[in-house]
C-alpha cells in the first residue's frame, strides 16, 4: 500500500462503520469471503455446506467485531497522521482477527468439538493473521481512493465558484440587483435595460476564460459594466473614453478591460463621496497596442496595499501572460491622487 | 416612529423610502449620503431610528454608529449591506439590527419593530472586528452635539485630567479618547512632545530653549506654550529636520 502523506486538516478517510448500510455491506462482503474461501477448498459435496458455515461464522465475528473496533475509535484515530491512522487501522483488524481465532480455539477445547472448530492452533492463528492482513490492506487502500476521489471532486466544484467570484464581485452583484429593484417602480424601462446589460456582463463573464474577442467586443461589455454602475453611483461617476486609435477588429483575451474599469471604479471612485473621473485612453505604440486605466484615489498607501485591488491586479497579469507571455506588459504607476494601470499587448487577428 | 435613511446611492434610499411610505407605523425624517450628513442631521433633529449603510465614502456606517451611541439619547440603528464582507455576520442579526440588500420589506418591518439602540460591548466587538482605516478626523460632543473636527484643523491634543483636550482652529473641546490611543491611530500624523502631549507634525515648527533651561514647542497657528520632556529633544528635532 502507497503511504500517503499526513494531512493534519482533513478528515480521517475511514467511513463511519456503524452506520446500518455499512454493516450490510461488511455482513456481505464477510459472506462473500468465506464463499470464495470454502469454494476453493471443496468440491460441492457434503463437507461444502458445514466448511462454508464455519467460514461465515469466524469471519462474520471478526469482520462485525474489527467494524465495531474501528467505528469506536474513529475519532481518535481521526487524530493521527494517515500514515499512523492506516498502521493502527491495520493492527486493531490484527487484533481483532486474533482474538476471534483464539476464542474459536478455546471453544474447541472447551466443547471437544473438533469438527466445527479448529484443532491445529497455531497454523489456525497464523493462516487467520495473514489473511486478516491482507485484506485489511486492501479495504484499508479502497476506502483511502474514494475518500480521495471524493474529495477532489468537492474541491473542484469549490475552486469553480471561488473563480466565479473572483470575476462577479459579490458586492457589485447584490448592490446592482438592489438598483434594479428599486428602478422597478420608479422607472421600469430603465430597470429593464438594466437587466438586459445585467445578462449580456453575465454572458461575457461565463464565456470560456481563453477565448480571444474582438476589442469592439470587449469595449463594449467594458461600456455595459459602465451603464449598471452609472445608476448606482449617478453624478459621481464620470468615464472619458479616448479609444479611437486603437483597431477595433484586433483581438483580446476576454475580460481585461472591463476588470479594469470595474477595478478603478470600486478603489477609485466609491470611496470619494464628491466621485471623481476615470479615464481609458488606448493608442498605438509601434505594433503594440496600449490601453491606460487612469482613476482618482482617496489614499494612495491604502490603495496600492488594498488586497482586493493587489488580486484584481495578479488575475490581469496572469491572464496577459497566458496570452501572450513575455509580449505583453502590465504597468502600474500611482502619485499621491492618481493611480494608472497599462495594459501593452501585441496587435493580432486583424491584418 | 421618524426614520432616517442614510445610504450613498440614490436607487437604495428610493427603495427604502418606498418601503418605509408602504409602513403606516414609520415616517421618513430625511436622508443622507454619508457618515457626515448622517450626524448632522441627527444633531439637528432627533430621529428615532438610523437606517445606515455600511460601506459609505468618508465617514462609513459603522463609525458613524460609533460616533452616534455617544449622544445622550441615542437613535437605534440598524446596518443595512449589500455583500456581507463585514464580519458583522459574526453578530446575533436580532441583537444587532442589519438587513442584507436587496431588502424585503417584511424583513425591513420586522427590524424596524426590534430596532435597539447598540449597546457599547456590541460596539466595540462590532469596531475590533473590522480592519480600521486611521481616521481624518476626530468627534467630540459639546452639548448634546456631535462635531467633526478635520485632523488638518488641530493644532495638539493635551490630556486632561479624564478627558483630551483638542486644540484646533476653531478653538477647544474635550473628547473621550485616550492619548494614547490618539498616537497609537495617528502615529504618522502626530509627534509626541510630553508625557500629555501629541502635536500634528504639521503644526510643530521648531523647539525653543526658555531662560530657565527647559524646552518649548513652537506651532504654526498656536501660541500656546508646551512643555516638550528633555528626553524627547533630540528625536524631535530631527522629526522637525526631516519635515
Amino acid at each position: 500500500m502507497a503511504t500517503p502523506k499526513p494531512k493534519s486538516n482533513n478528515q480521517f478517510y475511514l467511513p463511519d462503520l456503524c452506520a446500518p448500510r455499512m454493516v450490510l455491506v461488511i455482513v456481505l462482503v464477510a459472506e462473500l469471503i468465506a464463499l470464495v474461501h470454502t469454494l476453493s477448498r471443496h468440491s460441492v459435496a457434503q463437507d461444502f455446506w458445514i466448511d462454508l458455515a464455519k467460514s461465515s461464522l469466524f469471519l462474520l465475528w471478526s469482520a462485525l467485531g474489527g467494524a465495531w473496533l474501528l467505528c469506536n475509535l474513529r475519532g481518535w484515530l481521526a487524530k493521527r497522521s494517515v500514515r499512523d491512522g492506516t498502521l493502527l487501522s491495520l493492527l486493531l483488524i490484527l487484533l481483532t482477527v486474533t482474538v476471534v481465532s483464539e476464542a474459536a480455539v478455546w471453544l474447541g477445547q472447551y466443547t471437544g468439538d473438533t469438527d466445527l472448530f479448529p484443532t491445529n492452533h497455531l497454523d489456525f492463528l497464523l493462516r487467520n493473521l495473514s489473511i486478516g492482513l491482507i485484506v485489511g490492506v486492501l479495504l484499508l487502500r479502497y476506502f483511502y481512493v474514494s475518500h480521495e476521489w471524493e474529495r477532489n471532486v468537492r474541491m473542484e466544484a469549490q475552486s469553480r465558484i471561488q473563480a466565479l467570484q473572483a470575476r462577479i464581485r459579490p458586492h457589485f452583484l447584490f448592490n446592482s440587483l438592489n438598483t434594479i429593484a428599486s428602478l422597478i417602480r420608479s422607472n421600469p424601462e430603465t430597470a429593464e435595460e438594466a437587466v438586459e446589460d445585467m445578462s449580456d456582463l453575465f454572458r461575457a463573464n461565463l464565456r470560456e476564460q481563453r477565448d480571444r474577442i474582438s476589442v469592439k467586443e470587449e469595449l463594449e461589455v467594458a461600456r455595459i459594466y459602465q451603464r449598471i454602475e452609472q445608476l448606482r453611483l449617478g453624478d459621481r461617476l464620470k468615464v472619458m473614453w479616448d479609444v479611437n486609435d486603437i483597431p477595433m477588429r484586433a483581438k483580446i483575451p476576454s475580460l481585461t478591460i472591463q476588470p479594469l474599469l470595474e477595478n478603478a471604479i470600486y478603489h477609485g471612485i466609491e470611496p470619494l463621496s464628491e466621485g471623481g473621473t476615470v479615464t481609458i485612453t488606448g493608442k498605438m505604440v509601434n505594433d503594440d497596442i496600449s490601453i491606460r486605466v487612469v482613476n482618482p484615489i482617496p489614499n494612495a498607501t491604502d490603495y496600492t496595499r488594498h488586497k482586493g485591488n493587489q488580486m484584481a491586479m495578479d488575475n490581469i497579469r496572469q491572464r496577459m501572460n497566458i496570452a501572450y507571455g513575455e509580449r505583453a506588459k502590465v504597468t502600474v504607476e500611482h502619485t499621491d491622487s492618481e493611480y494608472s494601470v497599462a495594459i501593452l499587448f501585441p496587435r493580432e487577428g486583424d491584418q | 416612529m421618524r426614520v432616517l435613511i442614510v445610504d450613498d446611492e440614490a436607487p437604495a434610499r428610493d427603495r427604502l423610502k418606498r418601503h418605509l411610505e408602504d409602513l403606516s407605523d414609520y415616517q421618513v425624517l430625511g436622508e443622507a449620503e454619508n457618515g457626515k450628513q448622517a450626524l448632522d442631521v441627527c444633531n439637528t433633529d432627533r430621529p428615532d431610528i438610523v437606517l445606515l449603510d455600511i460601506r459609505m465614502p468618508g465617514l462609513d456606517g459603522i463609525e458613524t454608529a460609533r460616533y452616534l451611541s455617544e449622544l445622550d439619547n441615542p437613535p437605534a440603528v440598524i446596518f443595512t449591506t449589500a455583500y456581507n464582507e463585514y464580519a458583522i455576520d459574526a453578530f446575533d442579526a436580532q441583537a444587532i439590527g442589519y438587513l442584507m440588500k436587496p431588502i424585503r420589506r417584511s424583513r425591513l418591518e420586522r427590524a424596524l419593530q426590534h430596532a435597539a439602540r447598540l449597546s457599547s460591548p456590541q460596539l466595540k466587538a462590532i469596531t475590533e472586528t473590522e480592519p480600521r482605516r486611521p481616521r481624518d478626523h476626530v468627534c467630540a460632543k459639546v452639548r448634546n452635539q456631535l462635531q467633526l473636527i478635520p485632523l488638518d484643523e488641530i493644532y495638539y491634543f493635551q490630556s486632561d485630567q479624564k478627558y483630551t483636550r483638542v486644540k484646533f482652529s476653531e478653538g477647544e473641546v474635550l473628547i473621550d479618547d485616550s492619548l494614547k490611543a490618539l498616537e497609537q491611530e495617528f502615529q504618522e500624523r502626530v509627534l509626541r512632545v510630553h508625557r500629555n502631549t501629541l502635536v500634528l507634525r504639521h503644526e510643530l515648527l521648531a523647539l525653543d530653549k526658555g531662560q530657565d533651561g527647559s524646552y518649548y514647542a513652537r506651532l504654526r497657528n498656536s501660541s500656546d506654550e508646551l512643555s516638550v520632556s528633555r528626553r524627547l529633544v533630540s528625536s524631535l528635532r530631527k522629526a522637525i529636520k526631516r519635515g
